[in-house]
């Protein structure tokens, strides 16, 4: 990943007003073109069915068109509003601990030079080329009773005797950050990777302990890295489906469950619409809510 | 993980903690690699456990290689390995081209308006809860009589994996200097060359990291793919959360450590044709 | 990977799959020809399916799906089109075919006469107009009569163990909702298929306080029952007989006053492309070397007359795969999905799982 470059750090604009721009090339145009069209008939035109059915009657596996708000009015019941904090807190939580455990990792890789780096990185990566539900299997095999957990903590002496950590919390939130390591080690690589080192070594210099050099310095430039991996992770863990089940016993109900069981098992269209509009409003506010508390999102001159 | 604040001054204070953070930072990774990993072993010596009555189980009850036979034998598991395979690799090729162009086009497009409404679908992808998008694929499909195929299921597929590249590769272009483009711009540089010969290359490592993710999203979506399977056409995931309700038999295990094993052999093929045919002695972009 | 291909490749490629896309163009031959099958996963002997592909040179193309939801809203969405056999539980039958999604059976076609008669002609298809009885299953419980203390005879008292305390958190319950509701409705003495929303609820809220004892609300892992993690479950005998093949001590009964009967069928998809084939196929199934096979290979029962006697000898606790002696198929009930309950055993089941949390 050696990259000569000036000085990214200034990056961007270095704080300046943007120039009079030439006008705009073709290539600029293909290059929001092609993405836009692409998305716009294979995911927006999907969803706004999702959103003109959340108005309409139940038919059981059918909508009739119409308007009514009582999907909403349904959906937005004590229940599901209870259910979707709970879907929030966990969320939030679990990508709390995947960042935390993501972060030094990643510090680690970013520090390492040239060939190591990518082997470092590649490390992380070849475990994702197994498949996802295997692996779940797997992790509950060796968080079973009798299994390779049980046997290892036994062994070191932090716990005796048989460990029920299946059907539990924690074994829900040790499967997420399984699960979603990768997506947060790799923006804060991708980040960290760019930070150069004359910067921290300038900061060094300059007196600041290896501390302030990571808080004043190095922390601020992966702000990027970190509000992606962030993002990358607690947004799809608000749908999360699998990982509850299969480790934590289907205790606690989540939004992703209820909604897919909406579609599902009641076969009733509109409410799991309505249920997934109301989600999707909530979850957008938070999002850019979140994206003006932490500007990671948009460039920072500095 | 992260040191104390000591005082600022003591430079042999700041050189010890200095390789005391590097060897708790080692530690970590190393301790995060196992983790990763140890499931996958686990996966791999299961595949040759006896289980009981034809099901997997956790006790190991002994030692056979009969489930890797009785794997190939099961048609419905091999074809949807198959599928697996070509309909990851397609949706991974499609996010990367797509959502390289939405990573770049979200931080240097011209117009801020663009922009905006790129972040604002960019985002959307990520919140939309997958079974909506299943749902919602299906009936448009339905009402577009347009019929299920393998085509369907990589478009069904591809938005969440762009959304992936996108992010990853923004994150990316925000640490780029801008400057260097317009430098090239104000030699004369058209601006497909500059995005060919200078863009691109910095965002290579970043795509080619994103590469991996997409693939995988691709070839472990599970919820999307329910929805858009048809009869000839079934993926692994879908076949092996199916097995869950009657509980897996150990061929799965078998099955998905093959395909494991041969993507691994495949991405090494491939690594070596990349160096080989890179022209550059020192390729910057051997991920 | 991608970067092995040079741009022109790519582009090519790409252009090709997205011009696919969008004008969904699939050959038609596509669905044609062979025999294409929806199924649960690995519920058909690949013996005999491989006996079959030898006798007439098809290989069935088999798609799998992970609950009875998914294959009614496939079969239900146009864009789903092209299956052959489907193989439903009783539960959503008179759903499908009210929906006008299953073909109607051609009796003349197949030989029901070699069948168990208690299997046939049932509530959710009278006549079995639409399908044919594949392997069946009941609700009913594995328990370590140690950690349990006492035998379990009825649900009133799997209930009442679940609350003893070294029983309770280590209990559990069906994600079904009405596998979960129906017990504590039997115990009112109503029916579940013909229980109101009041009835539901009330039973509901039983259940609800009953949820702090339950550990898992997923499909039972035999390893979890053998080895102790979990000492009381509502299970099928299937997944018992493997936790009893497992550890030997563990007692599996179908409690009463009554229990439920599942039946797995074979139907015809409405507008089957290969109607013939599947003809073929399904009377090749019904003979008895075949569902012998299919029992031995799968651990549920087919539905043939007499199969019990027609098992090796070396299958191991055959009786479970009969769920025990002396099952009285008159005794038992079957769930029939009803669109204006459906909903409510399923918020009771959110509740009920929320509840545990």
């Amino acid at each position: 990943m050696a990259q000569a470059n000036g000085n990214p750090a200034r990056s961007a604009d270095g704080g300046r007003t943007a120039r009079p721009r030439r006008s705009v090339a073709v290539a600029d145009h293909l290059i929001a073109a092609v993405p836009a069209l692409w998305l716009a008939v294979f995911f927006l035109l999907p969803l706004a069915f999702t959103f003109v059915f959340s108005f309409g009657h139940s038919l059981f596996g059918g909508v009739e068109l119409g308007f009514t708000l009582d999907n909403y009015r349904l959906a937005l019941s004590g229940f599901y509003g209870a259910t979707f904090l709970r879907t929030l807190r966990f969320a939030v939580t679990a990508s709390a601990l995947c960042l935390a455990v993501a972060f030094p990792a990643a510090l680690f890789i970013a520090r390492l030079s040239g060939r190591r780096k990518n082997v470092a990185l590649l490390l992380i990566l070849i475990p994702y080329f197994s498949s996802f539900l295997i692996r779940i299997m797997a992790l509950t095999m060796l968080m079973a009773r009798g299994g390779v957990v049980e046997w290892l903590l036994n062994g070191v002496g932090l716990h005796a005797g048989p460990l029920d950590l299946l059907d539990t919390q924690t074994a829900v939130f040790i499967g997420m950050v399984y699960a979603y390591l990768p997506i947060a080690i790799i923006p804060l690589v991708v980040v960290l990777d760019r930070i150069p080192r004359a910067l921290v070594e300038a900061s060094r210099d300059l007196g600041a302990s290896r501390w302030r050099t990571f808080r004043h310095v190095t922390l601020p430039l992966t702000r990027p890295g970190i509000a992606t991996a962030a993002l990358l992770t607690a947004v799809p863990m608000l749908g999360e489906l699998v990982i509850p089940r299969l480790l934590g016993g289907g205790r606690g109900l989540l939004m992703g469950q209820a909604i897919s069981s909406q579609y599902l098992q009641s076969q009733n269209y509109p409410l799991g619409s309505a249920m997934a509009v109301l989600v999707l409003v909530a979850v957008g506010v938070l999002v850019a809510a979140l994206a003006r508390m932490t500007k990671g999102f948009v460039e920072v001159p500095r | 993980m992260s040191p104390p604040p000591v005082p600022e001054s003591s430079r042999l204070a700041n050189l010890l903690q200095g390789r005391a953070t590097d060897r708790a930072l080692a530690l970590w990774y190393a301790l995060v690699v196992v983790f990763l990993f140890a499931p996958i072993l686990c996966a791999l010596v299961y595949a040759f456990n006896l289980g009981i009555v034809g099901k997997q189980t956790s006790t190991f009850t002994g030692w056979t290689l009969q489930w890797f036979p009785a794997a190939w034998h099961d048609t419905s598991l091999r074809r949807a390995v198959g599928t697996s395979l070509v309909v990851s690799f397609w949706s991974a090729l499609i996010s990367v081209l797509v959502g390289t162009a939405l990573g770049y086009a979200l931080i240097r497009h011209p117009s801020p308006p663009v922009r905006r409404l790129l972040s604002a679908i960019t985002y959307f992808l990520l919140i939309v809860p997958e079974s909506v998008i299943g749902v919602s694929s299906l009936l448009f499909y339905a009402v577009t009589a347009i019929r299920l195929s393998s085509a369907t299921l990589v478009a069904g597929i591809t938005p969440v994996a762009i959304a992936v590249v996108a992010l990853i590769v923004r994150a990316r272009v925000l640490t780029l200097d801008r400057r260097v483009e317009e430098a090239a711009a104000d030699l004369g540089s058209t601006r497909a060359k500059t995005l060919r010969f200078i863009v691109l290359p910095q965002m290579l490592p970043a795509i080619l990291a994103s590469a991996v993710m997409a693939y995988t999203f691709s070839f472990d979506n599970l919820v999307i793919s329910t929805f858009l399977t048809t009869p000839r056409l079934n993926t692994l995931p879908v076949y092996l959360y199916g097995s869950l309700q009657y509980g897996p038999a150990p061929t799965v295990y078998a099955a998905a450590s093959v395909v494991f094993l041969f993507t691994l052999a495949m991405l090494g093929v491939a690594f070596l044709l990349f160096r080989l045919t890179s022209r550059r002695p020192r390729g910057s972009a051997a991920l | 990977m991608t970067s092995m291909l040079n741009r022109r490749q790519t582009l090519g490629l790409f252009g090709a799959a997205s011009g696919a896309a969008l004008l969904g163009h699939v050959p038609r031959a596509f669905a044609a020809g062979g025999l294409n099958i929806y199924s649960w996963p690995n519920y058909f002997s690949s013996e005999s399916l491989a006996a079959y592909r030898k006798k007439t040179g098809v290989t069935p193309a088999i798609s799998t799906y992970d609950s009875d939801d998914t294959l009614f809203a496939k079969l239900n969405s146009p864009a789903g089109a092209g299956f052959d056999i489907v193989v439903p539980s009783s539960s959503w039958i008179e759903q499908l075919a009210a929906k006008g999604l299953l073909e109607e059976l051609d009796h003349g076609r197949l030989d029901f006469g070699s069948l168990d008669p208690d299997l046939l002609d049932r509530d959710y298809d009278r006549g079995n107009k639409y399908s044919i009885p594949k392997d069946w299953g009941l609700l009913g419980v594995i328990y370590d009569p140690e950690g349990v203390g006492t035998e379990i005879r009825t649900w009133e008292d799997f209930f009442k163990a679940g609350e003893k305390p070294g029983v309770s958190g280590k209990v559990r319950l069906s994600d079904s909702g009405w596998e979960t509701i129906g017990p504590a409705l039997w115990l009112d003495g109503k029916d579940w298929n013909a229980a109101g929303e009041a009835d539901i609820r009330k039973a509901g809220e039983r259940l609800k306080s009953f949820a702090r004892n339950v550990k898992s609300f997923t499909a039972l892992d035999a390893n979890a029952a053998a080895n102790g993690s979990i000492v009381l479950a509502q299970c099928n005998q299937g997944t018992a007989r493997a936790a009893i093949g497992l550890n030997p001590k563990l007692k599996w009964v179908v409690p009463g006053p009554t229990s439920e009967l599942w039946v797995d069928n074979y139907a015809i998809a409405k507008g089957a492309p290969n109607l013939d084939q599947a003809y073929d196929f399904l009377s090749y199934q019904l003979r008895p070397e075949v569902q012998v096979s299919e029992t031995e290979y799968i651990g549920f029962p087919a539905a043939i007359k007499g199969l019990r006697g027609k098992l090796g000898t070396d299958v191991k606790n055959v009786d479970l795969i009969f769920g025990g002696e002396g099952v009285d198929f008159s005794k038992l009930t079957s769930f029939v999905v009803n669109p204006k309950t459906i909903g409510i055993y399923l918020q009771v089941q959110s509740e009920i799982q929320a509840a545990a949390g």
